[in-house]
């Protein structure tokens, strides 16, 4: 009975947790550019990582080591901190998105510039993990979350040609603007594929003390949570490309993404998102926070667990208080948060291998997984869409910096 | 008797009497026995690719898990090495009497 | 037993099971003629950065002469101490005795208990 809770439990945070500034500002500014042309993205990104989620939890559950543990013990310190270096700045960058998402929220719906947020905000998310347990931040932050299902409960109202979606599902060039088309498709396979994601829930199985009796489990919560997840974004992308691209409006602001759910919703579509985004972007800026102090924390071997009174683990304590203070800094010189959120999901993309290449090692070593290595399968799925990720971003980012 | 930084020797360069180049030293084979753990042998990776690449620290721990293919390892008994430099590792005997690593 | 693979980087525990970080690096004695053996398992410091590049060290040693607790070298612990080697270090030995955790000790009392909420760090 406790398992089929777990289980359920499981599923509902992956599907509330799934969505958050990056997921969401990509998918509306394709939906609002290409219409349904970018559907693929999502899925071959969804898909890639419903693999990644269910690798990293198998690899707690029968080695009882983290991803971190493993990467420092199997490839030495020098080859882990080039690592912890690339994976943790741009992991800094999708948290200043997320702080920065989690202040347009409110922009939105106190009419108070985000500016003007950035330290109450990173407050409240210092507060959140100061005080709170592993178990409040992963099941309070996501069931919050699941307000997000108004995306896909707009996306369904407003009657969209389920045909055309379908199309979209297949890859396909556009006419012009190739080089923004290909950029665009880079920053969603990053807004999906995060490796921050794959860190909290390696961390989280391990904090939850899994073993190999949940390997079936966790592949259950990574198939059903990752699927429903990935169609939360792509209700987001049909929403967009029904509401957004027919008046011609493109994401440049978050008001703008916010006049997605408005044809199907009315005025009650505005605020529902802008809840949607402050839960959204609340659960994913305490998992960023985690997942980087839990780096730092595992590689180095200090002790670390959010059940801990901070003075128990006291550098642990310290380094997520300093990522969240430093978080803040950005937003308060008033970067806007949107050209963040989409360069940080590129640099995701392109960062990628950094982060998977020894993770697919790892998976198929015998001495942290035993009869429970990575078949053809896993391997053949993750490899690929790794390497399309990177070419892409590798020809993109660099177009998109010229392009302007 | 001198006092070394282990971990400060992986991945050094070892030549042999002759000055020819070996490979480096990737891993230490020790027997822990009586509170004590002595120095067996040293294991010297050599690559022509991975050694081209080898000042890569990022490319190194990546070649040796595709050790067989790319990468082949010597097994130095601990008497054939002289650390008496330890940032200029080399043998007491020439290559082609070493063997091959299992 | 090989060293890289079984013992470097691993995690050390003390006789509580308590974590002391890991295995930073090793000390070796070798002579002309004797076989040469591992005497002592570093912790932190030094021997970490270190491995990166001496400049890194250089900077790291610097930074700790401004903040933190003031200590030169990294810990040394006598492989004599090591009860097993598995999937951690296992050492006979007491964490916060070593100088492993000085670190932690001087981050919790200066820094964490002063924020309201931070707790009490542990006095023995």
């Amino acid at each position: 009975m406790k398992k089929i809770l777990q289980l359920a439990l499981g599923i509902i945070t992956s599907v509330g947790g799934f969505l958050e500034i990056g997921s969401v500002v990509t998918a509306a500014q394709a939906g609002a550019n290409y219409g349904y042309k970018l559907l693929w993205a999502i899925l071959l990104g969804t898909i890639c990582l419903i693999f990644l989620v269910e690798m990293s939890g198998r690899l707690s559950a029968v080695s009882k080591h983290t991803i971190v543990d493993a990467t420092r013990e199997r490839f030495g310190f020098p080859f882990f901190s080039i690592v912890m270096l690339g994976i943790v700045a741009v992991a800094f960058l999708v948290l200043v998105a997320e702080l920065g998402g989690i202040g347009l929220s409110l922009q939105i719906l106190s009419g108070i510039g985000f500016r003007w947020w950035a330290i109450p905000v990173s407050i409240a998310v210092w507060l959140l993990m100061w005080k709170g347990t592993f178990g409040l931040i992963e099941n309070g932050a996501s069931l919050l979350g699941l307000v997000t299902i108004s995306f896909a409960v707009a996306a369904v109202k407003m009657h969209p040609d389920w045909g055309s979606a379908a199309h979209g599902l297949l890859p396909t060039m556009p006419g012009d603007g190739k080089a923004k088309y290909g950029f665009m498709a880079v920053s969603i396979l990053g807004a999906s594929i995060s490796p921050y994601l794959m860190y909290f829930y390696s961390s989280g199985a391990i904090e939850d003390k899994w073993d190999e009796s949940y390997i079936p489990m966790n592949r259950i919560i990574a198939g059903f949570g990752m699927t429903f997840g990935g169609f939360l974004s792509m209700a987001v992308l049909v929403a967009a490309a029904l509401a957004l691209q027919p008046r011609g409006i493109d994401v440049e602001k978050f008001e703008q993404a916010a006049l997605l759910m408005t044809p199907a919703l009315t005025h009650w579509g505005f605020y529902l998102f802008a809840f949607s985004m402050l839960f959204a972007c609340l659960g994913a800026a305490l998992e960023i926070s985690l997942a980087i102090a839990y780096f730092f924390a595992q590689g180095l071997g200090w002790s670390w667990s959010e059940d801990l009174d901070p003075s128990r683990d006291a550098r642990f304590a310290f380094a997520y208080t300093i990522i969240i203070l430093l978080g803040a800094i950005p937003l308060l010189f008033g970067i806007d948060p949107i050209k963040v959120t989409v360069m940080s999901m590129a640099l995701t993309s392109a960062t990628l291998p950094l982060a998977i290449v020894p993770f697919l090692f790892l998976m198929n070593d015998p001495i942290y997984l035993g009869k429970h290595r990575n078949g053809w399968l896993s391997n053949s799925v993750v490899a690929i869409v790794i390497l399309i990720s990177f070419v892409l971003a590798i020809i993109s980012i660099p177009l998109e910096i010229i392009g302007g | 008797m001198i006092e070394i930084n282990a971990e400060l020797l992986i991945g050094r360069k070892v030549c042999d009497t002759n000055g020819e180049k070996v490979g480096r030293i990737e891993e230490f084979r020790v027997t822990n026995k009586e509170k004590a753990c002595l120095v067996e042998g040293y294991l010297v990776g050599t690559s022509a690719l991975i050694d081209r690449l080898s000042a890569w620290t990022l490319i190194r721990p990546i070649g040796k898990a595709l050790r067989g293919r790319m990468y082949s390892v010597y097994e130095v008994p601990w008497e054939q090495m002289d650390l008496s430099d330890p940032e200029h590792p080399k043998l007491r005997i020439p290559k082609s009497e070493l063997r091959h690593s299992k | 037993m090989k060293l890289v693979r079984d013992v470097l980087d691993k995690k050390l525990t003390d006789r509580e099971h308590c974590e002391m970080g890991r295995v930073s690096g090793l000390i070796m004695h070798a002579g002309e003629r004797s076989q040469p053996r591992i005497t002592h398992i570093l912790v932190g410091g030094d021997a970490l950065w270190m491995r990166i590049h001496p400049w890194v060290a250089a900077l790291a040693r610097r930074l700790a002469k401004m903040w933190g607790p003031k200590r030169d070298d990294p810990v040394r612990i006598p492989w004599s101490r090591v009860e097993t080697v598995g999937k951690d270090v296992r050492l006979d030995v007491k964490a916060r005795e070593t100088g492993a955790l000085d670190w932690e000790i001087w981050i919790a009392k200066h820094v964490i208990e002063r924020i309201p909420g931070g707790g009490k760090e542990e006095e023995e």
